[in-house]
């Protein structure tokens, strides 16, 4: 601001407390738990910490069933997304085709239904075709919900690679194929990765839908964990789940926030 | 050959949006107007509408549901605005700070953090042992209670609500604010004459987006909120798997889409408006 360095921007500390507050405590307080063995009111820090939780959690049968259920479903959502989507995304953004803006703006509208109510019109669907509580009624439900954004972060892609390449290697005599493997692709690349795994972790954590149509046979991770508040269990069995599995989760969104663009999130809402 | 090749690309994608989405709504409209009997001809009837107008217990849900979305939509406004606003108007690490920590949740499923706001505001949670430790009486815990999914949603729902707020303040040019300011206008003159007028627009986008949101969630308010009455997400899930019910859990399906109509209208037509302005 104009006024110069000095004065103390009391407004940015009051912000910086308040939300340390709100937003980091709660992150703080999970952590802690994992970490703890004892912890009784009202002692501030635990009276005991150590690991002990952690090899009986990671012992729990239900844990690595659950875990390695979420991996499979989110592998397969995650790979068919990519390859419904991903040619499609490359046609909005550089092919011309009857339609191509209503059937473009049709993806984004999809959000403008409550989510949860949608779901429970799927959930009708599914229930005559005998898809509840199946893995495909799982991965269809949650393919859905990739939809949008495994469109338009790729549609912004291949709408930002340098053309005069294209052209130039057209002109060189590439074939058409060529051009898109050597030259498109390549530019592309690390937008579309940032995509995928936005669409991995999304899809990792998609609890909603993996509960209405899941229950009670698939029991995805995040499902797990909700049982596990239902039923009160050990305090320290959901903390060092949430731990183990939000810090490899945190570093992939980094790295895809990075390539994206924080302000690009935004915009994909319709800012 | 263009034409047809883009049409073929995109087919996949539009054939799964128009079974799992466009089929889905039309079908549980339809179905929850024209009723399957018992003897297996379908005939017109509302009795599941008027079933739940009339129920105590689905209007009392209705209404929480209701309460809870205009809750946060004040309280994300309160708090999203004057960090959007301070975003927009400073530069250096502490805002880098600020921002960072705003847009943190967007990091954080919201199952993650059902279980971490249930060790701290829950009964002798954090707050709990904090507030004794600085010798002051513990507060009536939120956990359970219609307050409990209200800080969970805000929580949630703040990185984009100040995402969006950002953006539409970067519509505004810094330089009109400098002159409202060197002719004198106040901070808050400036804010209601230069600011709200340009905001308009984005502030509706990002209530829409937000009451979209929160009138349809599920996790928080099933995670932290009462048994009874419980949000519309919580009450169409119990009546379609618990109780069997797809009938009535489709008419309140139709009910959410009803209520939350406007929002999704003015949501879409924006987005299309932004993509005009944009080519």
């Amino acid at each position: 601001m104009s006024l110069g360095a000095a004065r103390i921007d009391w407004t940015g500390i009051l912000f910086a407390a308040l939300l340390t507050l709100f937003i980091a405590l709660p992150l703080i307080v999970v952590g802690t738990w994992a970490f703890t063995e004892v912890w009784r009111y009202p002692s501030v820090i635990p009276q005991q910490f150590g690991l002990r939780f952690w090899s009986q959690t990671l012992s729990r049968s239900d844990v690595w069933e659950s875990l390695f259920l979420s991996l499979r479903l989110t592998a397969t959502v995650t790979l068919l997304s990519a390859v419904i989507c991903l040619p499609a995304a490359y046609a909005f953004a550089r092919l011309t085709f009857p339609g191509k803006n209503i059937l473009f703006l049709s993806f984004l509208a999809s959000h403008a239904f409550p989510k949860f109510g949608l779901l429970v019109a799927i959930a009708g669907i599914f229930l005559q075709l005998g898809l509840i509580s199946t893995f495909w009624g799982v991965v269809l439900i949650q393919l859905v919900g990739t939809l949008m954004l495994m469109i338009w972060i790729p549609v912004a892609a291949f709408q930002n690679v340098d053309r005069r390449m294209e052209e130039a290697a057209q002109d060189a005599g590439a074939t058409p194929l060529r051009v898109f493997w050597s030259i498109t692709l390549p530019q592309a690349a690390p937008t579309i990765v940032a995509a995928l795994l936005l669409t991995f972790v999304g899809t990792f954590y998609e609890t909603e839908g993996a509960w209405l149509i899941g229950a009670p046979e698939i029991r995805t991770m995040p499902v797990l964990m909700i049982t596990f508040i239902n039923n009160q269990i050990v305090v320290q069995y959901g903390a060092v789940l949430s731990v183990m599995l939000w810090v490899p989760s945190f570093i992939a969104l980094m790295f895809a926030r990075r390539v994206v663009g924080t302000g690009a999130f935004a915009r994909g809402f319709g800012a | 050959m263009n034409a047809s090749t883009g049409l073929l690309l995109v087919a996949l994608p539009v054939l799964l949006l128009s079974w799992l989405i466009v089929y889905p709504i039309i079908a549980a409209v339809i179905g929850t107007i024209f009723v399957r009997q018992p003897d297996g001809a379908t005939a017109f009837s509302l009795a599941s509408y008027r079933f739940f107008f009339s129920d105590a217990y689905s209007l009392t849900n209705l209404w929480l549901t209701l309460w809870t979305t205009v809750v946060c939509g004040l309280l994300l406004l309160v708090t999203g605005l004057p960090i959007a606003l301070y975003l927009r108007f400073s530069q250096g690490r502490l805002p880098a700070y600020v921002q960072g920590l705003a847009i943190f949740p967007m990091f954080v499923p919201s199952i993650i953090l059902s279980y971490a706001l249930i060790r701290t505001i829950g009964p002798n949670g954090t707050v709990d042992i904090l507030l004794n430790a600085v010798g002051l009486p513990k507060l009536p815990s939120p956990y359970l209670t219609p307050w409990g999914p209200v800080i969970g949603l805000v929580w949630d729902n703040l990185p984009l609500t100040v995402l969006m707020l950002t953006a539409g303040l970067g519509n505004i040019a810094k330089s009109s604010i400098e002159a409202a300011r060197d002719v004198g206008a106040s901070p808050l003159r400036v804010f209601v004459s230069i600011i709200m007028p340009r905001m308009g627009n984005s502030l509706l986008v990002t209530a829409s987006f937000a009451v979209l949101g929160i009138f349809s969630s599920f996790t928080l308010p099933y995670v932290l909120g009462p048994a009874s009455p419980e949000m519309m997400g919580p009450f169409m899930q119990r009546t379609f798997s618990d109780l069997n019910d797809p009938l009535n859990a489709l008419t309140q399906a139709v009910i959410t889409f009803g209520f939350c109509l406007f929002f999704g209208i003015f949501y879409v037509r924006s987005i299309a408006k932004n993509r005009e302005a944009g080519r």
